[in-house]
């Protein structure tokens, strides 16, 4: 067999090279070229032996450097190859990050929740406890002993859903205050949210059933002016820090003074006037006053020795200030549509 | 109570101040101006006005106010007693027969009173307080009662039989036509004014229509009383009627002023309508009422307000408020309190009166001294773990009203359930509380379903309300919690079809739930719950005892609410929940080796329930076995009608070593050959 001409190999190598898109292709290329029993270029490493003494070297030599080529030509082909491959597979890949995620399910607290605990966490951070009692309660708890004895005018205020003569739907949080103040001794800190009931129609500013946060403070020493900086403290972390507050006489039965507490107008910048605050840039938010002396002669208080302050407010109605809820019955109609957007 | 600009003026040099800062200065001083109107008559203010001081619902009371306030005087008018006729014409009797009732009874007769129309001045005073002007005299009644705040009464006395007056308590079976024209039934808690035979009126509330005074009335009876609170207001409430006299005497009227504001209006009448007053007043007080003293220390205001207190500040505007100081050189004084103040009756009555016209925006601001942390409830831990366990599975916080009526009830409960009863229900729909929250949570599903929602999950935590027996009296409440879902269990997404939210998902959440309290239950299938689909229905039990439901609801339900798609409910009591502390969790050793899992696919006789092979298999307490779940249940062609075919996967682990492969297997070997033997499984 006459050894064919290295130099030939390696330019008909090149041109099949060329027509390689695979990599199956590739590795028959190299099996073409290198396979141990068969490859071109083996059988004419093989025919060395063939060849006269003195061309064995030249030739060998050439034909190895030519299998050095056609190796490292081989690899290089095989890294592009598969680099495209790679390139190929992640376009094949490729999504579209414009369509919308799947949102895991979720839900939420009822704003009416998310209001108390905000106003809990307040509390406590103030050093106040957060208690709770009975929503049915007894006439002597729920008027009796808060100085609103039977035939008191001030229980119009409250008209109550009556179940017996002696019990009712608490109309406030405020017996809870005798109930504790009944098992234990000053100083009190605490606080009372819950739901109260209360013989209204339903409509968009009144609901039969809503909810209060009641407060109360008792020991030695307290005064009116401690009643005017803990209701700023609480409003102004409740609503903004820089808020205006103000205090003026009202009356409810178990305290003395009484005093009814607004704020600025958060609707209007105060003074300007909207009707929220039916032009006046104050807003009603809550009631308060000193523990009526008769409220702790009930409890068996000495009114002497301790002074306390207590105060009560809608829940419902600080979160219609906060969320601008405009009729109340939204919040007992569970429409998701509402829901979601606390 | 509407107060008039120009009638204040009456009584007040208001020189220097505009109505703004008189508002504003009211409103401060504890009576709110509710609204400002332009009258023929000047500005007219809507003072609000507390049920504790009906001696602010005139004129008169409101210019004290702010005497007090601007350091004014106040200009009373003449209340002195014009004389009377000497010559001796018929005369009445007033006799008190229940001085409880009626302390005092003023009246006076005036004879030859030409009724006509009010000069125009007086005409419009009535109507400036939104008042309708009748005649002269009733005009009079009218504007002495809003200058003054005295109720007073006119009768044609010659109607008056025998020309009599009995105070008493009506007769059972009386009955008297009010000035509205309306009959009222009258029964001996009511107090009326009678003459010698029948009641001409209803005490302190309204006159009757035969007594009334018309245009041919010449000669009359004016009464001015004082009426016990409480009677008027029972009375009042009882009759369903509410005037402007029973609305001052049931807050308390001043029992002092009742001849003076009948002095006042005689003279007035004397004016305008002609006519002569008879003889002198009748003025029978048969129960004085004694002027009330107090103590009012300094030490008691400083106590309480937290300032100081300046005796010639207290002296001052206590002094301009009718009362009467004497200093006791000891830092008090006693204090007589005006008869027209009901409400000032302690010491601290007068700190408040101190405090008011001193100001509550100058009162110093302080901050009690805190002794210990505040901390929230422990119910509250237990709502927020509960509540954030749901919110994660999706579900909404709902709130529904705590009422209900009988047969919205029994058509959810399929039952008939005593209710807690509302003694005084406002609507039909709310007459009784509820015992279960799924009623409403059900509408709320068909709400938001209505609205386009088709996917929904809620739940409500509250009290609901039971009675034990037949007494209200023993009614109690539990809290509960109630969940319902309907729609897809997850999705939809738009890789693929979702997969309807049923009976094991909602189980799933409940036993997130539980897991999150350590709240180990039992679910057991229970057939017998009208409101529940008997064949997809559980009740959740714990120590033999049933903790709560859940299930599909009824098909009966799906009708009656128009759902075309299952909805899901539960209902569960959380007193037993909250029965636990929260504990800290305990923390569990991890193993360093890896675990095993096995396979096992058989098939099994439909009637074994699932639970009754995941017992069976925890039951032979084998250490290494960590984990027993079900990964595939099918009941294709390929398994008998009477057979489920299940995957189990069991996960096999050790904290000390890793297990080998021979151990693994023959512990599964222990498990298949016991539940072939034991439950007759097949392997696959």
């Amino acid at each position: 067999m006459k050894p064919e001409d290295p130099t030939h190999l390696w330019q008909s190598f090149q041109a099949e090279l060329r027509d390689v898109s695979s990599k199956a292709a590739l590795t028959r290329l190299r099996d073409r070229y290198l396979s141990r029993q068969r490859g071109l270029l083996t059988l004419q490493l093989r025919g060395l032996g063939r060849l006269a003494p003195q061309d064995r070297p030249r030739v060998g030599k050439s034909l190895n450097q030519i299998k050095g080529r056609i190796e490292s030509a081989l690899a290089e082909r095989g890294r592009a190859l598969e680099a495209e491959q790679r390139r190929a597979q992640l376009e094949s890949e490729r999504l579209d990050i414009t369509l919308p995620g799947y949102l895991p399910p979720q839900g939420r607290p009822h704003p009416l929740t998310r209001v108390r605990r905000e106003m809990e966490e307040i509390s406590v951070r103030m050093g106040f406890s957060v208690l709770s009692g009975p929503e049915l309660e007894l006439d002597h708890y729920n008027f009796e002993a808060l100085n609103m004895p039977k035939g008191h005018p001030a229980r119009d205020m409250q008209d109550t859903l009556y179940i017996t003569e002696n019990l009712l739907l608490r109309t406030h949080t405020s017996p809870v205050q005798i109930r504790t103040m009944e098992r234990q001794q000053p100083p009190i800190r605490m606080v009372v949210p819950g739901r109260v009931y209360r013989r209204d129609t339903v409509d968009a500013t009144h609901s039969p059933m809503f909810h209060q946060m009641e407060g109360l403070v008792v020991d030695e020493g307290i005064t009116f002016g401690d009643l005017k900086g803990t209701l700023e403290v609480f409003l102004r972390e409740l609503f903004s820090s820089d808020l205006k507050v103000r205090f003026r006489p009202s009356y409810f039965p178990f305290v003395e003074p009484g005093a009814e507490v607004d704020i600025e107008c958060i609707f209007c910048s105060s003074r300007v006037g909207c009707g929220v605050c039916k032009r006046t840039g104050w807003i009603e938010i809550m009631g308060a006053g000193m523990v009526h002396p008769r409220v702790f002669s009930m409890v068996g208080y000495d009114a002497e020795r301790y002074t306390g302050f207590a105060w009560g407010m809608g829940i419902d109605r600080i979160a219609i200030l906060k969320y601008r809820v405009r009729d109340l019955r939204l919040f007992f109609d569970n429409d998701l549509r509402f829901l979601r957007q606390f | 109570m509407k107060i008039g600009w120009r009638w204040l003026r009456e009584y007040l040099d208001l020189q220097g101040i505009d109505s703004d800062r008189l508002s504003e200065a009211l409103g401060m001083l504890g009576f709110p101006v509710e609204s400002v109107e332009e009258t023929g008559e000047g500005r007219v203010l809507e003072l609000e006005v507390t049920t504790n001081r009906p001696d602010c619902l005139n004129h008169l009371g409101v210019a004290r106010e702010i005497s007090a306030r601007f350091g004014l005087e106040l200009g009373i008018p003449d209340l002195s007693e014009p004389s009377g006729s000497a010559v001796s014409r018929p005369r009445a009797q007033v006799s008190i027969e229940a001085p409880d009732l009626c302390p005092r009874y003023a009246a006076r007769v005036m004879s030859g009173v030409k009724i006509g129309p009010s000069p125009d001045w007086l005409k419009r005073r009535i109507e400036s307080v939104g008042q309708r002007p009748i005649n002269n005299v009733v005009d009079v009644t009218n504007f002495v009662l809003y200058e003054l705040g005295q109720p007073l009464h006119g009768f044609d006395l010659d109607r008056l039989g025998e020309r009599r007056i009995v105070v008493r308590r009506a007769s059972e079976g009386e009955s008297l036509t009010t000035l509205d024209g309306v009959d009222r039934r009258l029964d001996p808690s009511m107090l009326v004014i009678a003459d010698a035979t029948r009641a001409v009126a209803l005490a302190g509330i309204m006159g009757g229509m035969e007594t009334e005074i018309s245009g041919a009335t010449r000669n009359l009876l004016l009464e001015s009383a004082y009426f016990e609170p409480m009677s008027v207001r029972r009375a009042a409430k009882r009759l369903g009627m509410r005037t402007d006299a029973s609305y001052r005497f049931e807050r308390g009227a001043d029992p002092d002023m009742a001849p003076k504001a009948l002095n006042r209006a005689c003279r007035m009448i004397q004016e305008i309508a002609g006519g002569a007053c008879e003889g002198p007043v009748i003025d029978e007080f048969p129960r004085p009422i004694p002027a009330r003293e107090i103590r009012l220390r300094s030490c008691r205001l400083a106590q309480v307000l937290g300032v100081p207190a300046d005796p010639d500040f207290i002296e001052e505007v206590l002094g301009r408020l009718g009362f009467e100081l004497e200093p006791q050189g000891d830092g008090s004084w006693r204090i007589r309190v005006p008869s027209f103040r009901a409400d000032v009756a302690l010491e601290d009555d007068l700190v408040e009166e101190v405090a008011r016209e001193y100001g509550y925006d100058r009162l110093p601001t302080t901050y009690p001294a805190a002794a210990t942390a505040g901390r929230f409830s422990e119910s509250e831990g237990h709502k927020r773990r509960v509540s954030s366990s749901l919110e994660s599975c999706g579900f909404y916080e709902a709130m529904n009203y705590a009422f209900t009526n009988p047969g919205r009830e029994e058509i959810f409960l399929g039952r008939r359930t005593p209710l807690v009863p509302i003694a005084n229900p406002l609507s039909e729909d709310h007459t009784h509380l509820r015992s279960t929250i799924l009623p409403g949570l059900a509408e709320s599903i068909r709400h938001n379903l209505n609205f386009g929602n088709r996917s929904v999950r809620l739940f409500e935590t509250g009290k609901v309300f039971f009675q034990r027996g037949e007494d209200p009296e023993q009614a109690q409440e539990a809290p509960c919690l109630g969940l319902a879902a309907t729609g897809s269990a997850h999705g939809p997404f738009w890789s693929g079809a979702s997969e309807p939210f049923g009976f094991h998902h909602l189980k799933g959440v409940l036993q997130l739930l539980f897991r999150n309290f350590g709240f180990e239950v039992e679910y057991r299938a229970v057939a017998r719950l009208p409101f529940l689909h008997p064949g997809v229905a559980a009740e959740i039990v714990r120590d033999e005892r049933r903790v709560g439901l859940l299930g599909k609801l009824h098909p009966r339900l799906h009708a009656h609410y128009k759902f075309s798609q299952d909805v899901l409910v539960a209902e569960l009591r959380l007193d037993e929940l909250y029965g636990r502390d929260l504990q800290d969790p305990a923390y569990g050793v991890l193993s360093r080796f890896p675990s095993v899992e096995h396979d096992f696919s058989f098939l099994v006789d439909k009637s074994v329930s699932f639970a009754k092979l995941e017992n069976a298999i925890r039951g032979l307490s084998i250490p290494e076995l960590r984990d027993i779940r079900l990964i595939d249940l099918y009941r294709g062609s390929s398994v008998p009608k009477d057979k489920v075919g299940l995957t189990l996967r069991l996960t096999f682990a050790d904290v000390e070593r890793t297990l080998t492969l021979p151990e693994v297997k023959h512990l599964s070997e222990r498990v298949f050959s016991f539940m072939r033997q034991e439950l007759g499984v097949e392997g696959r």
